[in-house]
Protein backbone atom coordinates (compact mmCIF):
# COMPACT_ATOMS: atom_id res chain seq x y z
CA UNK A 1 0.00 0.00 0.00
CA UNK A 2 1.25 3.44 -0.54
CA UNK A 3 0.84 6.39 0.65
CA UNK A 4 1.18 9.76 -0.66
CA UNK A 5 2.28 12.78 1.53
CA UNK A 6 0.15 15.84 1.12
CA UNK A 7 2.22 18.49 3.04
CA UNK A 8 5.78 19.20 2.89
CA UNK A 9 5.90 18.33 -0.82
CA UNK A 10 6.46 20.97 -3.16
CA UNK A 11 2.98 22.29 -4.53
CA UNK A 12 3.63 23.13 -8.14
CA UNK A 13 2.60 26.59 -9.75
CA UNK A 14 -0.11 28.24 -10.83
CA UNK A 15 -1.76 30.00 -14.11
CA UNK A 16 -3.21 33.26 -13.48
CA UNK A 17 -4.80 34.94 -15.93
CA UNK A 18 -2.96 38.49 -15.58
CA UNK A 19 0.23 37.14 -13.65
CA UNK A 20 1.97 33.92 -13.21
CA UNK A 21 1.93 33.21 -9.31
CA UNK A 22 4.47 30.70 -7.82
CA UNK A 23 3.70 29.33 -4.38
CA UNK A 24 5.28 28.22 -1.59
CA UNK A 25 4.87 24.55 -0.01
CA UNK A 26 2.25 25.74 2.46
CA UNK A 27 0.48 27.56 -0.35
CA UNK A 28 1.08 31.06 -0.13
CA UNK A 29 2.18 32.75 -2.61
CA UNK A 30 5.80 34.25 -3.18
CA UNK A 31 6.49 35.54 -6.52
CA UNK A 32 5.62 35.77 -10.01
CA UNK A 33 6.33 32.70 -12.02
CA UNK A 34 8.04 33.40 -15.43
CA UNK A 35 6.11 32.21 -18.94
CA UNK A 36 9.25 29.85 -18.79
CA UNK A 37 8.73 28.19 -15.78
CA UNK A 38 5.33 27.91 -16.63
CA UNK A 39 5.98 26.07 -20.17
CA UNK A 40 7.95 23.91 -18.12
CA UNK A 41 5.82 22.96 -15.83
CA UNK A 42 3.32 22.23 -18.80
CA UNK A 43 5.98 20.02 -20.17
CA UNK A 44 6.73 18.49 -17.08
CA UNK A 45 2.85 17.37 -16.39
CA UNK A 46 2.97 16.69 -20.10
CA UNK A 47 5.69 14.30 -19.81
CA UNK A 48 4.59 12.28 -16.46
CA UNK A 49 0.98 11.92 -18.21
CA UNK A 50 2.90 10.86 -20.79
CA UNK A 51 4.54 7.87 -18.93
CA UNK A 52 1.34 7.52 -16.56
CA UNK A 53 -0.82 6.24 -19.49
CA UNK A 54 1.76 3.77 -20.33
CA UNK A 55 1.36 2.36 -16.90
CA UNK A 56 4.36 3.83 -14.91
CA UNK A 57 2.84 4.01 -11.46
CA UNK A 58 5.61 6.53 -10.20
CA UNK A 59 4.72 9.07 -12.82
CA UNK A 60 0.77 9.51 -11.52
CA UNK A 61 1.76 9.12 -8.22
CA UNK A 62 4.27 12.68 -9.03
CA UNK A 63 0.95 13.96 -11.08
CA UNK A 64 -1.34 13.34 -7.85
CA UNK A 65 1.61 14.75 -4.97
CA UNK A 66 1.54 17.58 -7.72
CA UNK A 67 -2.29 18.26 -8.76
CA UNK A 68 -3.87 17.22 -5.35
CA UNK A 69 -4.62 20.51 -3.56
CA UNK A 70 -5.92 22.26 -6.98
CA UNK A 71 -8.57 19.44 -7.06
CA UNK A 72 -9.14 19.66 -4.11
CA UNK A 73 -9.86 23.64 -3.66
CA UNK A 74 -11.83 22.82 -7.11
CA UNK A 75 -13.95 20.09 -4.77
CA UNK A 76 -14.04 22.71 -2.00
CA UNK A 77 -15.00 25.66 -4.15
CA UNK A 78 -18.21 23.49 -4.94
CA UNK A 79 -19.08 21.71 -2.25
CA UNK A 80 -17.94 24.26 1.07
CA UNK A 81 -16.89 21.01 3.41
CA UNK A 82 -13.84 19.90 3.81
CA UNK A 83 -14.43 16.21 4.12
CA UNK A 84 -16.42 16.02 1.25
CA UNK A 85 -13.99 17.97 -0.72
CA UNK A 86 -11.62 15.20 0.87
CA UNK A 87 -13.18 12.26 -0.77
CA UNK A 88 -13.82 13.96 -4.11
CA UNK A 89 -10.26 14.12 -4.57
CA UNK A 90 -9.60 10.95 -3.74
CA UNK A 91 -11.98 9.43 -6.09
CA UNK A 92 -11.12 11.58 -8.97
CA UNK A 93 -7.75 10.64 -9.00
CA UNK A 94 -8.93 6.52 -8.52
CA UNK A 95 -11.05 7.78 -11.75
CA UNK A 96 -8.27 9.08 -13.94
CA UNK A 97 -6.15 5.99 -13.12
CA UNK A 98 -8.35 3.80 -14.13
CA UNK A 99 -9.08 5.72 -17.62
CA UNK A 100 -5.87 7.78 -17.95
CA UNK A 101 -5.44 5.47 -21.23
CA UNK A 102 -8.51 7.16 -22.38
CA UNK A 103 -6.14 10.31 -22.58
CA UNK A 104 -5.39 11.18 -26.21
CA UNK A 105 -3.19 14.03 -25.66
CA UNK A 106 -0.71 14.18 -22.58
CA UNK A 107 -0.49 17.98 -23.22
CA UNK A 108 -4.52 18.14 -22.23
CA UNK A 109 -4.38 15.85 -18.79
CA UNK A 110 -4.84 18.99 -16.53
CA UNK A 111 -7.49 19.96 -18.15
CA UNK A 112 -8.95 16.33 -18.88
CA UNK A 113 -8.24 16.02 -14.90
CA UNK A 114 -10.28 18.89 -14.52
CA UNK A 115 -13.46 17.84 -16.15
CA UNK A 116 -13.65 14.69 -14.24
CA UNK A 117 -13.30 16.58 -11.12
CA UNK A 118 -16.48 19.00 -12.41
CA UNK A 119 -18.22 16.13 -13.00
CA UNK A 120 -17.75 13.97 -9.84
CA UNK A 121 -19.05 17.68 -7.88
CA UNK A 122 -21.61 17.97 -9.83
CA UNK A 123 -22.82 13.77 -8.98
CA UNK A 124 -22.24 14.73 -5.42
CA UNK A 125 -24.10 17.97 -5.35
CA UNK A 126 -27.13 16.14 -7.53
CA UNK A 127 -27.14 13.25 -4.74
CA UNK A 128 -26.75 15.84 -2.02
CA UNK A 129 -29.99 17.61 -2.98
CA UNK A 130 -31.44 14.57 -2.34
CA UNK A 131 -29.63 13.75 0.84
CA UNK A 132 -30.22 17.31 2.38
CA UNK A 133 -33.84 16.27 3.31
CA UNK A 134 -32.75 13.72 5.63
CA UNK A 135 -29.76 15.28 7.54
CA UNK A 136 -30.78 17.07 10.80
CA UNK A 137 -28.38 19.40 10.27
CA UNK A 138 -27.74 21.84 7.67
CA UNK A 139 -24.51 21.42 5.42
CA UNK A 140 -23.99 25.07 5.55
CA UNK A 141 -24.39 24.54 9.86
CA UNK A 142 -21.90 21.40 9.60
CA UNK A 143 -19.17 23.18 7.41
CA UNK A 144 -18.78 25.76 10.09
CA UNK A 145 -18.38 23.23 13.20
CA UNK A 146 -15.43 22.14 11.10
CA UNK A 147 -14.14 25.37 10.57
CA UNK A 148 -14.70 25.57 14.30
CA UNK A 149 -12.77 22.94 14.86
CA UNK A 150 -10.01 23.58 12.31
CA UNK A 151 -9.08 26.79 13.47
CA UNK A 152 -7.76 27.17 16.62
CA UNK A 153 -7.57 31.27 15.57
CA UNK A 154 -11.13 32.28 16.41
CA UNK A 155 -10.80 35.75 14.63
CA UNK A 156 -9.81 33.82 11.43
CA UNK A 157 -12.31 30.71 11.66
CA UNK A 158 -15.11 34.53 11.97
CA UNK A 159 -13.28 35.68 9.01
CA UNK A 160 -13.33 32.91 6.75
CA UNK A 161 -17.34 32.10 7.74
CA UNK A 162 -18.12 34.99 6.67
CA UNK A 163 -15.91 35.14 3.31
CA UNK A 164 -17.70 31.95 2.50
CA UNK A 165 -21.07 33.20 3.69
CA UNK A 166 -20.11 35.75 1.33
CA UNK A 167 -18.87 33.41 -1.45
CA UNK A 168 -22.46 31.33 -0.76
CA UNK A 169 -24.72 33.87 -1.47
CA UNK A 170 -22.79 35.58 -4.18
CA UNK A 171 -22.70 31.87 -6.43
CA UNK A 172 -26.14 31.40 -5.65
CA UNK A 173 -27.13 34.53 -7.57
CA UNK A 174 -25.91 32.66 -10.75
CA UNK A 175 -27.00 30.29 -12.35
CA UNK A 176 -25.43 26.99 -12.97
CA UNK A 177 -23.58 27.28 -15.96
CA UNK A 178 -22.64 30.90 -15.33
CA UNK A 179 -21.12 29.60 -11.58
CA UNK A 180 -18.95 26.89 -13.29
CA UNK A 181 -17.40 29.23 -15.73
CA UNK A 182 -17.01 32.15 -13.07
CA UNK A 183 -15.77 29.44 -10.47
CA UNK A 184 -13.68 28.06 -13.31
CA UNK A 185 -12.09 31.36 -14.25
CA UNK A 186 -11.57 33.59 -11.21
CA UNK A 187 -11.28 30.58 -8.37
CA UNK A 188 -9.75 27.83 -10.02
CA UNK A 189 -7.46 29.95 -12.12
CA UNK A 190 -8.53 28.20 -15.55
CA UNK A 191 -8.35 29.76 -18.73
CA UNK A 192 -11.09 30.30 -21.82
CA UNK A 193 -10.06 27.73 -23.52
CA UNK A 194 -9.20 25.18 -20.74
CA UNK A 195 -12.59 25.98 -19.48
CA UNK A 196 -14.42 25.19 -22.93
CA UNK A 197 -12.43 21.94 -22.82
CA UNK A 198 -13.18 21.06 -19.33
CA UNK A 199 -17.41 21.86 -19.91
CA UNK A 200 -17.17 20.76 -22.98
CA UNK A 201 -18.32 23.95 -24.60
CA UNK A 202 -17.00 26.07 -27.45
CA UNK A 203 -15.66 29.15 -26.35
CA UNK A 204 -17.86 31.81 -27.75
CA UNK A 205 -20.71 29.83 -25.23
CA UNK A 206 -17.97 30.16 -22.11
CA UNK A 207 -17.21 33.76 -23.23
CA UNK A 208 -20.95 34.50 -22.88
CA UNK A 209 -21.83 32.72 -19.97
CA UNK A 210 -18.62 34.58 -18.17
CA UNK A 211 -19.87 37.98 -19.07
CA UNK A 212 -23.19 37.33 -17.58
CA UNK A 213 -21.63 36.04 -14.71
CA UNK A 214 -19.57 38.98 -14.43
CA UNK A 215 -22.79 41.45 -15.23
CA UNK A 216 -24.06 39.90 -12.19
CA UNK A 217 -21.12 40.07 -10.07
CA UNK A 218 -20.54 43.68 -11.07
CA UNK A 219 -23.54 44.18 -8.99
CA UNK A 220 -22.43 42.62 -5.77
CA UNK A 221 -20.43 46.16 -5.17
CA UNK A 222 -20.64 45.52 -1.54
CA UNK A 223 -19.14 42.13 -1.82
CA UNK A 224 -16.43 43.59 -3.81
CA UNK A 225 -15.69 46.78 -1.79
CA UNK A 226 -12.95 44.85 0.83
CA UNK A 227 -10.92 44.14 -1.79
CA UNK A 228 -10.87 48.00 -3.44
CA UNK A 229 -10.12 49.01 -0.14
CA UNK A 230 -7.58 46.23 0.33
CA UNK A 231 -6.11 47.16 -3.51
CA UNK A 232 -6.64 50.95 -2.83
CA UNK B 1 -20.55 49.65 -31.42
CA UNK B 2 -18.64 53.17 -30.48
CA UNK B 3 -17.79 55.17 -33.24
CA UNK B 4 -15.39 57.42 -32.13
CA UNK B 5 -12.54 56.36 -30.15
CA UNK B 6 -12.11 59.44 -27.77
CA UNK B 7 -15.42 57.62 -25.81
CA UNK B 8 -14.91 55.90 -22.29
CA UNK B 9 -15.78 52.57 -22.68
CA UNK B 10 -18.99 51.71 -21.00
CA UNK B 11 -19.49 48.94 -18.49
CA UNK B 12 -20.76 46.38 -20.67
CA UNK B 13 -17.42 46.91 -22.42
CA UNK B 14 -15.31 47.06 -19.56
CA UNK B 15 -16.93 43.51 -18.31
CA UNK B 16 -15.55 42.03 -22.19
CA UNK B 17 -12.64 43.36 -22.12
CA UNK B 18 -11.99 41.60 -18.56
CA UNK B 19 -13.62 38.12 -20.18
CA UNK B 20 -11.66 38.73 -23.61
CA UNK B 21 -10.28 42.16 -25.51
CA UNK B 22 -10.17 40.74 -28.40
CA UNK B 23 -14.71 40.37 -27.81
CA UNK B 24 -14.41 44.40 -28.28
CA UNK B 25 -14.54 46.00 -31.91
CA UNK B 26 -11.42 47.33 -33.06
CA UNK B 27 -11.85 51.07 -32.25
CA UNK B 28 -13.02 50.31 -28.73
CA UNK B 29 -9.68 48.06 -28.58
CA UNK B 30 -8.17 51.01 -30.19
CA UNK B 31 -9.37 53.46 -26.96
CA UNK B 32 -8.46 51.07 -24.49
CA UNK B 33 -4.64 50.94 -25.66
CA UNK B 34 -4.58 54.82 -25.53
CA UNK B 35 -7.16 55.40 -22.52
CA UNK B 36 -5.29 55.33 -19.15
CA UNK B 37 -8.60 55.64 -17.28
CA UNK B 38 -10.19 52.76 -19.23
CA UNK B 39 -7.57 50.63 -18.54
CA UNK B 40 -7.79 51.46 -15.07
CA UNK B 41 -10.86 50.62 -14.96
CA UNK B 42 -10.90 47.33 -16.63
CA UNK B 43 -7.30 46.46 -14.45
CA UNK B 44 -9.42 47.48 -11.20
CA UNK B 45 -12.05 44.94 -11.84
CA UNK B 46 -9.57 41.76 -12.87
CA UNK B 47 -7.25 43.05 -10.23
CA UNK B 48 -10.50 42.94 -7.65
CA UNK B 49 -11.50 39.14 -9.22
CA UNK B 50 -8.17 37.87 -9.03
CA UNK B 51 -8.09 38.84 -4.86
CA UNK B 52 -11.04 37.40 -4.77
CA UNK B 53 -9.23 34.02 -6.27
CA UNK B 54 -6.71 34.24 -4.13
CA UNK B 55 -9.01 34.99 -1.14
CA UNK B 56 -10.62 32.00 -1.35
CA UNK B 57 -7.60 30.35 -2.25
CA UNK B 58 -6.10 31.03 1.39
CA UNK B 59 -9.69 29.84 2.82
CA UNK B 60 -9.90 26.76 1.78
CA UNK B 61 -8.64 24.54 4.78
CA UNK B 62 -5.75 22.41 4.52
CA UNK B 63 -6.16 18.79 2.59
CA UNK B 64 -5.88 17.03 5.63
CA UNK B 65 -6.90 13.00 4.32
CA UNK B 66 -3.50 11.06 2.94
CA UNK B 67 -4.56 10.42 -0.54
CA UNK B 68 -4.55 6.76 -1.69
CA UNK B 69 -2.83 6.02 -4.25
CA UNK B 70 -4.82 3.78 -6.79
CA UNK B 71 -4.89 -0.06 -6.93
CA UNK B 72 -2.89 -1.20 -10.38
CA UNK B 73 -4.86 -2.50 -12.62
CA UNK B 74 -4.66 -6.24 -13.74
CA UNK B 75 -4.32 -5.96 -17.62
CA UNK B 76 -6.69 -7.72 -19.93
CA UNK B 77 -3.61 -10.48 -21.34
CA UNK B 78 -2.92 -11.49 -17.35
CA UNK B 79 -7.16 -11.59 -16.81
CA UNK B 80 -7.22 -13.69 -19.95
CA UNK B 81 -4.26 -15.51 -18.69
CA UNK B 82 -5.05 -16.27 -15.39
CA UNK B 83 -8.42 -18.06 -16.38
CA UNK B 84 -5.92 -20.82 -18.00
CA UNK B 85 -5.81 -23.16 -14.51
CA UNK B 86 -8.97 -22.99 -13.61
CA UNK B 87 -10.56 -23.94 -17.16
CA UNK B 88 -7.73 -26.52 -16.61
CA UNK B 89 -8.59 -27.82 -13.17
CA UNK B 90 -12.26 -27.85 -14.34
CA UNK B 91 -11.53 -29.85 -17.47
CA UNK B 92 -9.37 -32.42 -15.40
CA UNK B 93 -12.46 -32.55 -12.62
CA UNK B 94 -14.56 -33.45 -15.64
CA UNK B 95 -12.50 -36.46 -16.80
CA UNK B 96 -12.13 -37.70 -13.48
CA UNK B 97 -15.82 -37.77 -12.95
CA UNK B 98 -16.55 -39.20 -16.37
CA UNK B 99 -14.60 -42.32 -15.75
CA UNK B 100 -15.52 -42.71 -12.05
CA UNK B 101 -19.39 -43.00 -13.70
CA UNK B 102 -18.05 -45.13 -16.26
CA UNK B 103 -16.29 -47.69 -13.62
CA UNK B 104 -19.42 -47.59 -11.67
CA UNK B 105 -21.32 -48.42 -14.79
CA UNK B 106 -19.03 -51.34 -15.57
CA UNK B 107 -18.98 -52.89 -12.01
CA UNK B 108 -22.60 -52.89 -11.84
CA UNK B 109 -24.72 -56.10 -11.37
CA UNK B 110 -26.56 -57.03 -14.38
CA UNK B 111 -28.44 -59.77 -15.50
CA UNK B 112 -27.49 -62.55 -17.99
CA UNK B 113 -29.08 -65.65 -19.86
CA UNK B 114 -27.88 -68.87 -18.94
CA UNK B 115 -26.71 -70.34 -22.31
CA UNK B 116 -24.57 -73.49 -21.31
CA UNK B 117 -26.11 -76.90 -21.79
CA UNK B 118 -24.55 -77.99 -18.23
CA UNK B 119 -26.94 -75.37 -16.75
CA UNK B 120 -30.25 -76.11 -18.69
CA UNK B 121 -30.05 -79.56 -17.59
CA UNK B 122 -29.75 -78.50 -13.98
CA UNK B 123 -32.67 -76.08 -14.68
CA UNK B 124 -34.02 -79.07 -15.82
CA UNK B 125 -33.63 -81.12 -12.89
CA UNK B 126 -34.47 -78.29 -10.66
CA UNK B 127 -38.45 -78.04 -12.14
CA UNK B 128 -38.58 -81.67 -12.05
CA UNK B 129 -37.52 -81.28 -8.74
CA UNK B 130 -40.78 -78.23 -8.03
CA UNK B 131 -43.20 -80.31 -9.66
CA UNK B 132 -42.87 -83.62 -8.00
CA UNK B 133 -42.57 -80.92 -4.51
CA UNK B 134 -46.16 -79.98 -5.84
CA UNK B 135 -47.16 -82.80 -6.56
CA UNK B 136 -46.44 -84.63 -3.35
CA UNK B 137 -45.75 -82.07 -0.89
CA UNK B 138 -46.08 -84.21 2.12
CA UNK B 139 -43.27 -87.02 3.49
CA UNK B 140 -43.75 -90.00 2.79
CA UNK B 141 -44.83 -91.41 5.99
CA UNK B 142 -47.45 -89.60 5.87
CA UNK B 143 -48.62 -90.89 2.89
CA UNK B 144 -48.32 -94.64 4.08
CA UNK B 145 -50.81 -93.54 6.96
CA UNK B 146 -53.27 -91.81 4.19
CA UNK B 147 -53.27 -94.35 2.29
CA UNK B 148 -51.64 -93.19 -0.42
CA UNK B 149 -48.52 -94.77 -1.02
CA UNK B 150 -49.51 -98.27 -0.45
CA UNK B 151 -50.24 -99.93 -4.19
CA UNK B 152 -53.90 -99.18 -4.04
CA UNK B 153 -55.01 -99.90 -7.37
CA UNK B 154 -58.98 -98.87 -8.86
CA UNK B 155 -60.06 -102.94 -8.72
CA UNK B 156 -59.11 -103.21 -5.35
CA UNK B 157 -61.08 -99.74 -4.05
CA UNK B 158 -64.14 -101.01 -6.46
CA UNK B 159 -64.23 -103.90 -4.09
CA UNK B 160 -63.72 -101.80 -0.60
CA UNK B 161 -66.54 -99.30 -2.46
CA UNK B 162 -68.75 -100.84 -4.79
CA UNK B 163 -70.18 -98.55 -7.46
CA UNK B 164 -73.38 -97.02 -6.22
CA UNK B 165 -74.99 -96.74 -9.77
CA UNK B 166 -74.05 -100.61 -10.29
CA UNK B 167 -75.66 -101.94 -7.50
CA UNK B 168 -79.14 -100.43 -8.14
CA UNK B 169 -79.52 -101.82 -11.12
CA UNK B 170 -78.84 -105.55 -10.63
Amino acid sequence: MIFIPFRGQARGFKLYSLCLLNFDESGRCYGRMTTEESKNMSLKIAGLAEKAMAGNRGSFQELMTMLQEDIYRLAYYRTFSQMDAEDITQEVFVQAYKKIKTLHDPQRFRAWLYTIAVNRCNDFLRKKKYLFLLQSRSAQEQEFVEADKMDNDYTDAIAKKKFWEQVRLLLDKLSTMERQVFTLRFMDHRNINDIATILGKNESTVKTHLYRALNKVREESLFFQEYRELIS
Amino acid sequence: MRKHNDEHLKQEQIIWAVVDEKELSEGDQLHLMRCQLCQDRVAQFMTELQVFGERAEFSVPPLTKILQMPAPERSTAKYRLSWIPFAGAAAMAGLVFFFYFLGMDAMSPKWTTVEGPDNLLEDEYLMQEISEIVEYPLPEELYEITGDAADIDDDFLEFVVPDFQENSQS
